[in-house]
């Protein structure tokens, strides 16, 4: 068996680019100062459940309103995850994992509060009719919902008809669709369609497998988005009033 | 059950392994014999998005491909070619549609050879169509359905019959988006194991009745969704060390298809098919460079090393400057396997073999545990516990850990995210039990809670 050097042959680029800090190291200079906020940002960051609830118990103890540290502590922590997460720093689990943290944290101060908190936007996302493959859905959704926007999921294998009566129900800023297949992403022009003749004119950002720039271009209201992380950046393009031509010049990326 | 448990390593030696030769090769279709000293190109397409719009649409695209490629074949004079068609769901929820395609295909294939002599044969891949809108149903009446789609497809042309089954997926997608190693480990090396024994033993019975080939699984469903969702170098959704983990336990997993009855070849995009390869002598098909219609690649050349067949994963049917997709792609593969029989006919089998493998070997972890010398290592930590299905995904999991943490004290260099990651990853796999039992009731319990978790789906 021959072996090399492989130094001319190829290129760890991840290796050379590599961030100095660790991701804790960094998250360390961003957390609040003010130390009930802190614990629960930080408790956030590290995605532990049991101790985002306990501090946000420690918090409310302390006089803190449990519906302003939704925005003010927990949307904050997750923010710095956010960051360090579109700086390179920090991979896609641990924004799961954060997010699932905050999601609980959330409840636990709506809970308290007796008050229902007030979302950036209501998203609705789903996987296309005769497709069963979700885990890119799934990550969308925990991708917004940790941006601060609630996401109505309709599931996999959702049909045209279940998918217009959620947008005229929930009347979202935007929907989101996956597909992986080339015979089921055809679905995305029946809901395209059908939102057009209901004279709705929500955005249907479209992604997955075998889903094309060029495929998705040819619909009104179709904007394809090739990386999920993109998703919440497209939410806070609308909220900001882009409309769909723009938004395809934004994030239309061939 | 019947099943052949593989103790020990069909290969002696690493050594031994190379493309275009397996230990037990395949005769199937029109004079193709698979792994008996050439390589064939297998190509495997997707169609238009409007033709799955009726049965006759359907039908008159898949007549197009294949007469496209063989046409192309003839033209550039290559010897060989193996087509598959992995189904879109119209296919085998309407089994008829599924047998009139193969039937088809089948048509045209044998008017090529008839005319040209060209040895050709024709891979079915029906789609799991197992998965509901809430939970995956793997044993309910969905898998009539399936069962029915196989026996259609084999008695009406198909030469071998493949699937990319999802035991397992449900628990995989939750336990790979929170680093969750023992999940990783359960939902492949056991629900996915136990899914691949249950529906193998079946295909396997078909394929017998209808004198057609039990080919093989593929862990696409899992394994290749974490290096999917790995990426390249700079993507930073999965560390690749935990897709590694991922890839090692699929080997065990796909295993079982072939302890149930099939025969090979392996199913293209099983990465994990070297380390099936040396253990059980099949043949395999893989998909590497020439994939790249389908997804990027990190080992676009390394997956080279062993293969018997050669595919583009799939791509969709239509034009290019240079004819159709299929008849490019078709054209590339089989210059490729014309370079390899050639370098096999000449004696340089092993030097070929060795460039395409070290050419890739350092690009990437992934890559480094499939390097024909470690698939194999990965292989002897399988067989050492061949009977018990924990035992042996636990053992290729951490033998893959233990080959990639040696390799970065040489060539492969780590980031230090990924010797975190793997450092933890070993951690974890050490902490476990070596009960299969125990590992078992824990993770059922574990896993209760999951909405869409069905322990029945798995014979519990």
């Amino acid at each position: 068996m021959i072996d090399i050097n492989p130094q001319r042959i190829l290129v760890r680029y991840n290796v050379k680019v590599e961030k100095e800090m660790t991701p804790e190291e960094v998250a360390e200079k961003l957390f609040p100062v003010e130390e009930n906020i802190r614990e629960v940002a930080k408790a956030v960051f590290e995605g532990d459940e049991d101790e985002v609830v306990e501090s946000i118990q420690n918090a409310i103890n302390n006089g803190l309103d449990p519906l302003n540290l939704i925005n003010n502590a927990l949307m904050v922590g997750m923010e710095i995850v956010s960051t360090l997460y579109d700086d390179g720093v920090l991979y896609l689990p641990d924004v799961i994992i954060s997010a699932q943290a905050m999601i609980e944290g959330i409840e636990y101060c709506k809970e308290r509060s007796g008050q229902e908190h007030e979302y950036k936007g209501k998203i609705v996302s789903y996987v296309v009719e005769g497709d069963i493959h979700d885990i890119g859905k799934k990550i969308v959704t925990v991708l917004l919902r940790a941006k601060g926007y609630e996401v109505v999921d309709l599931g996999k294998d959702v049909c045209v008809e279940e998918v217009i009566a959620a947008v005229k129900r929930e009347k979202p800023i935007m929907l989101t669709g996956t597909s992986l297949m080339t015979t089921t992403m055809v679905g995305f022009k029946d809901v395209n369609s059908r939102l057009l003749e209901s004279d709705i004119n929500v955005p249907v950002v479209c992604g997955g497998g075998a889903v094309t720039q060029d495929f998705v271009s040819q619909y009104e209201l179709g904007l394809y988005c090739e990386e999920a992380s993109d998703v919440p950046k497209i939410a806070d393009a609308i909220i900001n009033g882009l409309n769909i031509g723009q938004l395809r010049k934004e994030f239309h990326k061939h | 059950m019947s099943l052949k448990r593989y103790n020990k390593m069909a290969y002696d030696d690493f050594e031994d392994m190379v493309f275009g030769h397996s230990i037990h090769p395949v005769k199937t279709g029109f004079d193709l014999e698979i792994g008996a000293g050439y390589t064939s190109a297998e190509v495997n397409y997707a169609p238009r998005p409007a033709a799955g719009e009726s049965k006759e649409k359907l039908i008159a695209e898949y007549q197009k491909i294949t007469t496209d490629i063989l046409q192309r074949m003839v033209q550039v004079g290559f010897p060989s070619v193996v087509l598959e068609t992995e189904h879109v769901q119209q296919m085998t929820v309407n089994p008829s549609w599924g047998a009139e395609i193969a039937h088809e295909q089948k048509t045209i294939m044998e008017e090529f050879y008839d005319e040209y002599g060209i040895k050709c044969a024709l891979r079915h891949t029906p789609a799991d169509i197992r998965g509901g809108k809430e939970s995956l149903d793997l044993r309910g009446d969905s898998y009539g359905l399936l069962l029915e789609s196989f026996e259609e497809v084999a008695s009406n042309g198909a030469d071998m019959l493949s699937i990319e089954s999802l035991g397992g997926k449900s628990v995989f997608d939750s336990s790979i988006l929170r680093n969750d190693i023992t999940g990783v480990l359960f939902s492949i090396g056991i629900l996915g194991t136990l899914d691949v024994e249950f529906i193998w033993e079946d295909i396997s019975k078909i394929a017998k009745k209808h004198d057609v080939v039990a080919a093989g699984d593929t862990d696409c469903s899992q394994a290749n969704t974490a290096m999917f969702i790995a990426g390249g170098l700079l993507d930073r959704k999965l560390a690749h060390t935990l897709a590694v983990v991922a890839r090692a336990v699929s080997a065990p997993r796909s295993l079982a298809a072939y302890e149930a009855g099939a025969i090979g070849p392996g199913k293209d995009c099983g990465y994990e098919n070297t380390i099936i390869k040396a253990i059980s002598g099949v043949p395999i098909s893989q998909e590497g460079k020439g994939s790249t219609c389908a997804h990027s690649d990190l080992m676009g050349n390394l997956a080279m090393q062993c293969c018997d067949l050669w595919s583009n994963e799939s791509v969709e049917y239509r034009g290019e400057f240079g004819g159709t997709s299929v008849q490019c792609w078709g054209e590339t593969l089989s210059y490729d396997c014309s370079m390899m029989n050639t370098a096999i006919e000449a004696g340089y089998a092993k030097v070929f073999r060795d460039v395409f493998m070290v050419s890739d070997r350092y690009r990437d972890p992934q890559a480094f545990i499939l390097a024909f010398d470690n698939a194999y290592r990965i292989g002897e930590s399988i067989v050492k516990d061949g009977n018990d299905i924990y035992l042996r995904a636990k053992n290729a999991a951490i033998e893959a850990c233990n080959i990639v943490d040696e390799g970065s004290r040489g060539q492969l260099e780590l980031s230090r995210f990924e010797k975190a990651s793997l450092a933890k990853a070993i951690k974890s796999l050490h902490s476990l039990t070596d009960e299969k039992d125990v590992f078992i009731e824990e993770n059922m319990n574990k896993f209760s809670t999951m909405e869409c978790f069905r322990p029945e789906n798995y014979g519990y």
